[in-house]
């Protein structure tokens, strides 16, 4: 009952002096907006960004050769191909016996396709029947390449949902003939949206078709752009990693001082870093509205104990009708609580709306978490209990008889 | 009600030694008793009223209130008897800034058990002949009305003991002889009056004086006849 009394004094003397009060609320309103916007923003990048790698990756039992060397680590580039890794290297590949299966790609970014007399330049992926297992996607309609057709050179091709609105806004693909550098293939599955990748690129501008007949009718080549090969168990993709390597390095002839002419990449692993720089992104976020909050701490505080010194007469008023040294001191906390309470319900509130903002705006995903903001109402409580204390203690220190003096 | 025993108070001014404030003071006041405290300035006498109200410690010597000897008394308990034993009046009214009358009044009841009872605080303020201004901040009432606001802060907890530091010090002849018929009636309910006060007209008001000197009480006197008082009681 008392302490309710004595929290409602503390709230009318914020009210009595509402230009000290704002100021004092405006430092945690910054420091709780910022806090609660740059982790939202952090958490929701991270979560974007390990949202298009998986978009990219599919399964996460695989491991990913390229041919050369380790100099374009990260993500895999599909433009100006070394002819290192063949055929022959996928098949030995699939002999392991740690190998569940193993697809074969082979790409090129250059080529024209027609339709009647609409044209796409998709990217044109030559793969292995067991690609789409390999990459979990999935087919929208149709059917998707046989091992016979692959066998059989077959000109049939699966598109992507970019190519099929480019070539076929209003008809329905399945059956239809178009052509790939003016060689005839016939459209016979459609594959399910994949969305962005993790460079924000759409990954549904595609065509594939079985990598046998891109080697042999249209790439002309008989190097690899890149093998994916499935682990049968998904816990050795480490060990599994090197025996590939030995395998490849053998098979190449590599002996050392020389390097690798090919890359094995764990997607586990990769998807492990990518998400490490998120948290790193995240933490330095964090620190950073840590500090606008100190610093909004450093103002309630400052300018409490501004106000003590003012509010001497006040201090000694409310000691010669009863107020001992602890109410003196429960009214000043409650006074930094309530501002910094305050700051914090203000931040969270433009934190929320700059956040919704963003998302409307599309410059970031409507991506809304609770955790920033229950964490900047925390933070705003105990921001203002640990700056309450010292003003606190000083009012509580102050002697009645020289504060009533005139 | 009040037994003080060689009372002194000395204060420490750093290089330039000690302050004998009050030195060795002794008296009683029963209750009821209507005193006025006189001298010249700097002789003790706010010192010797914030003894006696609680706010201040002596540094020797010893303080009975109603028989408690309040030395032993911890700031939680200083503070109870403040609030519900003792009202304090001061020449400057020290009356909350920013903040209504009845606001002000209501105070000592945020320190007795959180239980804020407007009517309570009203009924205080109707007592003084404010009601009207409950509203008011302070800067919106004349010296008078201050004075008779922090009265009614005084009375809110019907204390036995209100102590009044020069009350009238800084108001009129006429707000002032207002303020000391409220104290006359006070005194007329049975409580015992503290005051001190540098005025003539106002120390007639009281029954018996106490007058100090550097710190010493150097005459204890009863003062005659009260035919003054019933003027000023017909004048109101
Ligand atoms: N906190 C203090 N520190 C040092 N000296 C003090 C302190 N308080 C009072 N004194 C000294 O003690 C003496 C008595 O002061 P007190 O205020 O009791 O006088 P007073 O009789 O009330 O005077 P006045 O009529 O001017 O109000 C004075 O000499 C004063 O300077
Ligand atoms: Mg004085």
């Amino acid at each position: 009952m008392k302490i309710h009394a004595l929290i409602s004094q503390a709230t009318r003397v914020t009210r009595r002096y509402p230009l000290r009060s704002t100021l004092m609320t405006g430092g945690v309103l910054i420091g709780i907006a910022s806090l609660a916007l740059l982790t939202s923003v952090g958490e929701a990048t991270k979560h974007l960004t390990m949202q298009r790698f998986k978009n990219m990756i599919g399964t996460f039992d695989t491991l990913m050769v390229r041919p050369g060397g380790a100099k374009s680590r990260g993500m895999p580039t599909l433009v100006n191909v070394p002819p290192t890794l063949r055929f022959d290297d996928a098949q030995a590949i699939a002999q392991l016996p740690e190998i569940k299966s193993v697809a074969e790609m082979q790409s090129a970014f250059d080529i024209d396709i027609k339709y009647r007399d609409k044209t796409a330049s998709p990217g044109v992926f030559g793969v292995s029947p067991n690609w789409l297992a390999l990459r979990s996607d999935e087919l929208a309609e149709g059917n998707f390449f046989t091992e016979e057709q692959n066998s059989a050179l077959a000109r049939v091709a699966v598109i992507g949902t970019d190519v099929r609105s480019a070539l076929f806004p209003e008809e329905d693909p399945l059956g239809k003939t178009i052509r790939i550098a003016e060689v005839p293939f016939q459209v016979i599955g459609i594959l399910q949206s994949r969305g962005a990748g993790p460079a924000g690129g759409s990954l549904d501008n595609v065509i594939l078709i079985p990598v046998s007949t891109a080697s042999r009718r249209l790439f002309n080549r008989d190097y690899l752009t890149m093998l994916i090969a499935q682990l049968r168990d998904p816990n050795q993709a480490d060990i599994v990693t090197s025996e590939v390597q030995t395998l490849l390095r053998y098979r190449h002839s590599i002996r050392p001082p020389e390097l690798d002419d090919f890359t094995v990449t764990n997607p586990r692993a990769t998807m492990a870093r990518v998400t490490q720089a998120g948290n790193t992104l995240s933490r330095i976020l964090t620190g950073v509205s840590v500090l606008a909050l100190l610093i909004g701490g450093a103002v309630i505080m400052g300018l409490m104990s501004i106000a003590v010194s003012e509010r001497r007469n006040e201090v000694g008023v409310r000691r010669s009708v009863g107020a001992s040294q602890s109410d003196i001191v429960v009214q000043f906390m409650f006074e930094a609580l309530f501002v910094a309470l305050m700051g914090g319900l203000g931040g969270v509130a433009i934190g929320c709306g700059a956040v919704l903002l963003g998302a409307r705006m599309r410059m970031m995903p409507a991506n809304l978490l609770w955790q920033p903001f229950a964490q900047g109402i925390v933070l705003s409580l105990v921001i203002g209990l640990l700056c309450g204390i010292y003003p606190a203690w000083k009012a509580s220190r102050i002697d009645p008889i020289q504060a009533i003096r005139f | 009600m009040i037994q003080v025993t060689d009372l002194s108070k000395s204060y420490s001014r750093g290089d330039k030694g000690l302050v004998h404030a009050l030195v060795d003071v002794s008296f009683e006041i029963a209750k009821g008793e209507f005193v006025v405290v006189r001298g010249a300035s700097g002789s003790g006498k706010s010192t010797l009223l914030n003894l006696i109200g609680c706010l201040d410690v002596p540094t020797s010597g010893r303080y009975l209130f109603a028989g408690e000897d309040v030395a032993d008394y911890r700031d939680k308990q200083l503070a109870r008897i403040r609030n519900q034993k003792i009202g304090f009046i001061f020449q400057s009214f020290n009356l909350l800034p920013r903040t209504t009358a009845i606001e002000n009044v209501e105070l000592p009841l945020v320190y007795l058990d959180g239980r804020v009872d407007r009517k309570r605080a009203l009924a205080a303020l109707e007592r003084v002949g404010l009601a009207a201004r409950a509203r008011h901040f302070p800067n919106e009432l004349s010296g008078g009305e201050q004075q008779r606001v922090a009265i009614a802060r005084a009375l809110i907890n019907s204390p036995g003991l209100i102590l009044a530091d020069e009350p009238t010090g800084n108001l009129d002849q006429k707000a002032g002889a207002e303020v000391m018929g409220i104290l006359q009636e006070l005194h007329k309910e049975g409580r015992t009056i503290l005051l001190v006060t540098h005025d003539d007209e106002v120390a007639r008001y009281a029954r018996r004086e106490l007058f100090l000197r550097d710190g010493r009480i150097i005459s204890d006197r009863t003062l005659p006849g009260h035919g003054h008082s019933t003027a000023i009681g017909g004048a109101r």
